[in-house]
């Protein structure tokens, strides 16, 4: 019997475990640590079952090669010439930026940072992104206009000092379960909580005051908060005064949001909104948390600043039991933007257009760097169809499931000349692929992950990875040689001894740092403790930007073709496209199928009955799931999660995108529902 | 037989163990887990907490493979490993758990693969004063082969079983006034948790507890399952088969009766639907259902589900709020 200790493959909860084995290379179950300073002896449900996918028969344990249209047994060497070798000839003759790379937020740091280095000097493309792009670009967008950066401000121990917690677009006892059960815990001990959410999540039923707008108007919402507490002046004068600046921008950009017009934009009352100024502005110490509620939209970014606004508003920045705190999704999405798996920047959200960047990096990979930023993922499949982008490399992503308007991807995938994937499982998008690498999963390798209080901590090899699969960063060593760049690292602590010597706020990020709980950064030296609370003395930027925003409307609304309005998301059961959940036996029995929820009196106008197999329709595609009659939606709207393959939800969602972010409006677009 | 053990002679008992068992001794691991983990691993941790995993789990794995079905449908067992178990350091609660669940594996139909596990394996009880902090813990009176009563730097050894007096055979005498000042000790304290349980059970199975309660602890249930999983004296399970090459492994699997799958019918409906329900499931089954069953709580009070719910409803802190709430 091994124990292991390690951090959990799923939320960015970033909990440790550890991982035990039989002795004779069987995983036979989880525990979770006892003194990690977020877990705490507890997980959750899908954090119980984190060994049980890791040795399902599906593994992928050899690298295929398309034959004559079929994907066949072949050698690393092989497979890894060829790749390099089609990569190298669709380059040469369509230029470098017809590469398209998309990393992964669910390998390790390390992994993030050679995939991102390949991209740039092996191949000479800025065009790397990840699934980010789809959960909190609008979080480092607008976060680091308004503060400096684009991460959560304070940890998740501040939650047991806070006085109110204002919950925004977060299903968080599902989504980041031990997060959502220290909130929980919080109102149990008296602090106040404020949930706004259309859906009638678990913790609404702690909530002070719970807050059903409609989706979609989260700007005219958090404005006319603002407005209210101008009016009753709660404002912080001292903090606005010292601490910020385009003030006077704000104040103007509010007088229009009087609780009578947010009331008809939001669906709320008027007194609702009223009350929740009172309440958050008379808090002596008060949280913002928020996630994709507030980022999947086409005004994600708008959404953010608002946020960003409250918060400074009143002071709740820089100090414990404060703060902004988006909630990252996946257990290593913050690593995976720190490492700069993004189009514009390179680690430490070094700016890529920023000449002092490129010459510090050349100097330091030996090759000079591609000056324009690249592509983000999102428009990556327009560039596939419009025949700029002509070969992907996708390692750890499945977005024919997960990106938004799932025929649109479906055409990029086909139209292009070559792809790449990379994954433990097979996934619906490797069933287009050229070539297929098998990859090792968490359980099977060393390195390190970000968690989204910013904890970078370790996680490690238990058991060998099945068959000839490989870790990520052996993978990504050999097409650097390949590319004539040195990678003969003898393991992940040496790629993050190179990572810390080119990223100053993980300048003081090591191994023999990291073996407990992890280290939170800006972390600039090898004797700086760690910075569990951003924004002290002052911002990263200087002074906190207030932001002013107007509302816009969501692109697709209800009419009358396609009367009801699909929101998506995800559940405590399973995890994204459900590669890892619906390969563990009781995550997997728990939530079968697929299902959308629908108001009981929306159903009886529709003769529709609960569990009956319904079409759900929107411009962009049909899926047939099946009808759970609940309460927890509002009147007039439907829930679906992207889990399940043979009910894609995002074969109906609409592709429109932020202007600034990229990101799409995974949260709001119409449908029509019909019994079968 | 009562013998007195120093520090020395205690090493030399657990060698003795170690050569004719798997021997498991808690250690306390660098995050400040204390587990049980093979003997020699890491240091002794002999004064702690009750190990965090549930000692029940070396005869009734997490996951546990049942048998293999061929390619022809021949059925090959798994058997279990060749050397039994000794497990080292069980408190009196951990004991009483596993003689629960001894009870439950062996009543007609008798679950061979338990008793597999089970039938060679040694107990040895660790109580007095090493809780945590060199805290006193009541001695376990039997239900172990052999039972160490801590006394700071010495231990009592008082054997249960011939193995465990063949085991003690050697060491010099203890005296029996030692052990009857730790009874002593024992009855002086008292076991207010077990007080606080007896009434709540007994305001449960009066039916005075309503479904308000329930519905407000399970809407504080975030469904992790963790308290099934930690719970010592929880035996369900389910059965997974997995296809391995050409034969099929069929293993089972810690289950829960938090999810609603456990008790959801193939038509989707489910008697057990609501939280609510499934949280006096939970709570019912210990204090009212396993009384009438077995004479005795299901809950021996070793508290890992208190330790494991993130959002504090486990079983003694649900006592303690029905005792408060409907125990005037």
């Amino acid at each position: 019997m091994t124990a292991t200790l390690t951090t959990c493959p799923y939320c960015g909860t970033g909990c440790m475990l550890y991982l035990l084995s039989d002795g004779q290379g069987r995983l036979v179950g989880v525990e979770p640590s006892a003194g990690h300073p977020v877990s705490r002896g507890q997980l959750c449900v899908k954090g119980w079952n984190a060994h049980a996918f890791v040795q399902h028969p599906d593994r992928l344990k050899t690298p295929l090669v398309r034959r004559n249209g079929t994907l066949e047994p072949a050698g690393w060497d092989e497979a890894l010439d060829l790749v390099h070798q089609r990569f190298r000839q669709i380059s040469a003759a369509h230029g470098p930026d017809s590469l398209v790379f998309f990393s992964s937020a669910k390998v390790g740091n390390e992994e993030n940072y050679l995939l991102m280095k390949l991209a740039r000097v092996g191949y000479g493309t800025n065009n790397i992104d990840h699934c980010a792009r789809l959960c909190h670009s609008s979080t480092v967008t607008g976060l680091v206009e308004t503060l400096g950066s684009g991460a959560m401000t304070n940890t998740v121990a501040c939650l047991d000092e806070t006085d109110l917690v204002l919950v925004i677009g977060s299903n968080t006892t599902e989504q980041h379960p031990l997060i959502g059960s220290r909130i929980l815990q919080a109102t149990q001990r008296g602090c106040r909580l404020i949930v706004a959410d259309g859906r009638r999540i678990k913790l609404s039923r702690h909530a002070d005051l719970h807050l059903r707008h409609r989706n979609g108007t989260d700007v005219a919402l958090l404005n006319g908060i603002m407005q209210q507490i101008l009016e009753l002046g709660l404002e912080n004068r001292a903090f606005i005064e010292e601490r910020t600046e385009n003030f006077t921008a704000l104040q103007e950009s509010l007088a229009a949001f009087t609780p009578e017009r947010v009331a008809a934009i939001t669906g709320l009352q008027a007194d609702e909104i009223t009350a929740a100024a009172r309440m958050f502005g008379t808090a002596k110490r008060a949280m913002l948390l928020y996630a994709m509620g507030i980022t999947q939209h086409s005004h994600g970014v708008d959404n953010v600043r608002a946020v960003s606004n409250l918060a400074l508003l009143t002071g709740n920045l820089g100090k414990p039991g404060t703060g902004v705190n988006p909630l990252r999704g996946q257990n290593n999405v913050q690593g995976a933007c720190d490492m700069g798996a993004l189009p514009d920047v390179l680690t430490g959200y070094q700016k890529v257009a920023e000449p002092s960047v490129r010459d510090r990096f050349a100097a330091a990979w030996g090759r000079p760097l591609p000056d324009r930023p690249g592509l983000m993922a999102t428009h990556a499949f327009d560039a596939a169809l419009a025949g700029r982008a002509r070969a992907f490399f996708i390692l750890g992503e499945n977005p024919v499931l997960s990106e938004a308007n799932q025929a649109h991807v479906v055409k990029a995938l086909a139209a292009i000349d070559f792809l790449v994937v990379v994954d433990i499982f097979p996934t619906e998008t490797s069933a287009f692929a050229d070539v297929v690498l098998p990859a090792a999963c968490y359980a099977e390798k060393d390195g390190t992950f970000t968690s989204t209080e910013r904890r970078v901590q370790r996680f490690r090899r238990a058991l060998p990875p099945p068959g000839e699969a490989r870790a990520d960063w052996e993978i990504l060593s050999a097409l650097l040689e390949r590319c004539g760049l040195p990678a003969g690292y003898p393991g992940p602590g040496q790629i993050m001894d190179e990572i810390a010597a080119v990223t100053p706020s993980y300048g003081g990020i090591s191994y023999p740092r990291l073996e407990e709980s992890g280290l939170q950064w800006p972390c600039p030296n090898h004797d700086h403790p760690g910075t569990p609370i951003l924004h002290r003395q002052s911002c990263t930027r200087g002074k906190g930007r207030f932001s002013p925003v107007d509302f816009r409307p969501s692109r697709e609304l209800p009419d009358a073709a396609y009367p009801l309005l699909l929101n998506t998301g995800r559940t405590g059961m399973h995890w994204h496209t459900g590669t890892m959940t619906r390969r563990s036996h009781l995550l997997d029995r728990e939530e079968h199928s697929a299902f959308i929820e629908i108001h009981p009196e929306d159903a009886a106008r529709l003769s529709i009955r609960d569990r009956q197999q319904v079409s759900v329709e929107s411009r962009r595609g049909e899926v047939r799931v099946m009808a759970t009659l609940t309460d927890r939606v509002p009147l007039g709207q439907v829930f679906m999660p992207f889990h399940f393959v043979e009910g894609a939800a995002n074969a109906l969602t609409n592709n429109a995108l932020d202007p600034e972010s990229g990101i799409p409006e995974f949260k709001v677009c119409a449908v029509r529902i019909t019994p079968c | 037989m009562l013998k007195r053990l120093d520090r020395a002679d205690l090493e030399k008992l657990l060698a003795a163990l170690a050569t004719g068992y798997r021997l498991l001794t808690p250690q306390r691991l660098a995050d400040g887990t204390r587990l049980h983990r093979p003997h020699g691993e890491g240091a002794l941790a002999l004064q702690g907490e009750p190990v965090q995993r549930k000692p029940t789990e070396a005869f009734f794995p997490q996951h546990d493979p049942l048998l293999r079905i061929g390619e022809q449908g021949e059925v090959t067992t798994c058997d279990p490993p060749d050397r039994p178990v000794a497990l080292f350091g069980l408190n009196a609660a951990d004991l009483a758990c596993i003689a629960f669940i001894d009870r439950f594996f062996a009543d007609p139909p008798a679950d061979d693969h338990y008793l597999a596990r089970r039938k060679d394996a040694l107990l040895v009880g660790l109580t007095g004063f090493a809780g945590p902090g060199g805290d006193f813990l009541p001695p376990a009176n039997g239900m172990c082969d052999l039972e160490l009563l801590a006394l700071g730097q010495n231990w009592l050894g008082v054997p249960w079983t011939p193995r465990g007096e063949a085991l003690l055979e050697g060491f010099p005498d203890g005296e029996q006034a030692e052990v009857e000042e730790l009874q002593e000790t024992a009855r002086t304290r008292g076991n207010p948790a077990q007080d606080l349980l007896e009434k709540a059970a007994g305001l449960v199975a009066s039916e005075v507890v309503p479904d308000d309660f329930w519905r407000e602890i399970g809407d504080r249930c975030i469904l992790c399952s963790g308290c099934n999983l930690a719970c010592p004296t929880c035996t369900c399970f389910c059965v997974e088969d997995r296809q391995e090459q050409a034969a099929t492994l069929r293993s089972r699997v810690w289950d829960s009766c938090q999810f609603d799958a456990f008790m959801r019918e193939a038509s989707g409906h489910n008697p057990l639907g609501t939280e609510a329900l499934r949280t006096r499931r939970r709570i019912h089954h210990k204090l009212a259902a396993d009384v009438t069953r077995w004479g005795e709580f299901g809950c021996l009070l070793c508290g890992r589900c208190d330790r494991v719910c993130p959002t504090g409803i486990g079983i003694q802190a649900v006592a303690a709020e029905i005792l408060a709430r409907f125990g005037a």
